[in-house]
């Protein structure tokens, strides 16, 4: 089973993306903002990170460019799920190491659909 | 003294205000700071009418039946997850209102504190014009600081980008 890191500072958000991820065979780890997620990173290893961008104490971009500098974490796909869209972040997540980018509010099956495509990508 | 309280605000070059003016105008920052507090207390009982609204319906889109250990997402409930993000996108917003009410606020409190010190008159007006050149610099590190977090005005779903 593959497990996800799901970082959010809301926890409703939280809540719809572990029904979601779960409901679709994937196990699911929460951190409420970048720092929570690094140190769970550590801790457990994730398949795949699934962050938000504007959060307290780091946001997601800072996140990224963290779990990238760690060696289990230099190929594992990293997505964004955020209310930016701009052109420019979405630029700097790419730099930073970001796989993807999803805007918010997400359809949950346009998001299953790019955990697939992510995860396919990896293993090709 | 004048007996308009508001005929000579406006500062004169070279000349002090007058009691009067100074006086009006402690009267008008009172107000309009009450004004502000009670703008930010409103959005926060928004706030928190609007997250307790979704966390009760929550539990009751994410439920499973018994038994059900795939349940599916019908498109109805596709519909229902979208429309629930909502209560966080309208809450970053939110948050931002009341962090620039509080920001309006704090640089109210200085200006009536300024005015309530009294003293002597010239010494205000000096208090005063420095209060407005750390107010400028403070609402430039505002908006600075506060980056815009949504682009949005509806809750059609967004694009989906692998880079």
């Amino acid at each position: 089973m593959k497990t996800i890191l799901t970082v959010d500072d809301s926890p409703s958000i939280r809540q719809m993306l572990t029904y979601v991820l779960t409901s679709n065979g994937y196990e699911v780890i929460e951190a409420s903002d970048g720092e929570e997620g690094l140190a769970l990173a550590k801790t457990h290893r994730a398949d795949l990170v699934l962050t938000d961008q504007n959060m307290p104490r780091m946001d997601g971009i800072t996140l990224i460019k963290a779990l990238r500098r760690l060696p289990e974490y230099k190929k594992v796909p990293i997505m964004m799920l955020t209310t930016e869209s701009s052109q420019a972040l979405k630029q700097q997540g790419r730099e930073a190491g970001a796989t993807g980018w999803m805007v918010k509010p997400f359809d949950p099956e346009k998001l299953l659909e790019m955990l697939r495509r992510a995860f396919s990508q990896t293993s090709a | 003294m004048s007996t308009n309280p508001h005929a000579d605000l406006a500062v004169r070059h070279g000349q002090p205000p007058s009691a009067g003016s100074l006086s009006a105008l402690h009267e008008l920052a009172s107000r309009l700071a009450a004004q502000i507090d009670s703008a930010q207390r409103e959005i926060g009982e928004t706030r928190a009418i609007l997250k307790d609204a979704i966390d009760r319906l929550m539990p009751a889109f994410t439920a499973t039946r018994s038994g059900d250990t795939r349940p599916v997402i019908n498109p109805s409930r596709r519909e229902a997850f979208s429309a629930l993000q909502f209560q966080d996108i309208s809450d970053q917003l939110l948050a931002h209102a009341q962090a620039r009410l509080n920001f309006l606020l704090q640089e109210m409190e200085a200006v009536i504190a300024t005015l309530a010190a009294g003293g002597e008159r010239p010494e205000v007006v000096d208090q005063l014009t420095r209060l407005v050149a750390s107010a400028n610099g403070n609402l430039a590190d505002l908006d600075a600081n506060l980056l815009k977090p949504v682009g949005k005005s509806h809750l059609a779903t967004g694009e989906v980008e692998l880079f």
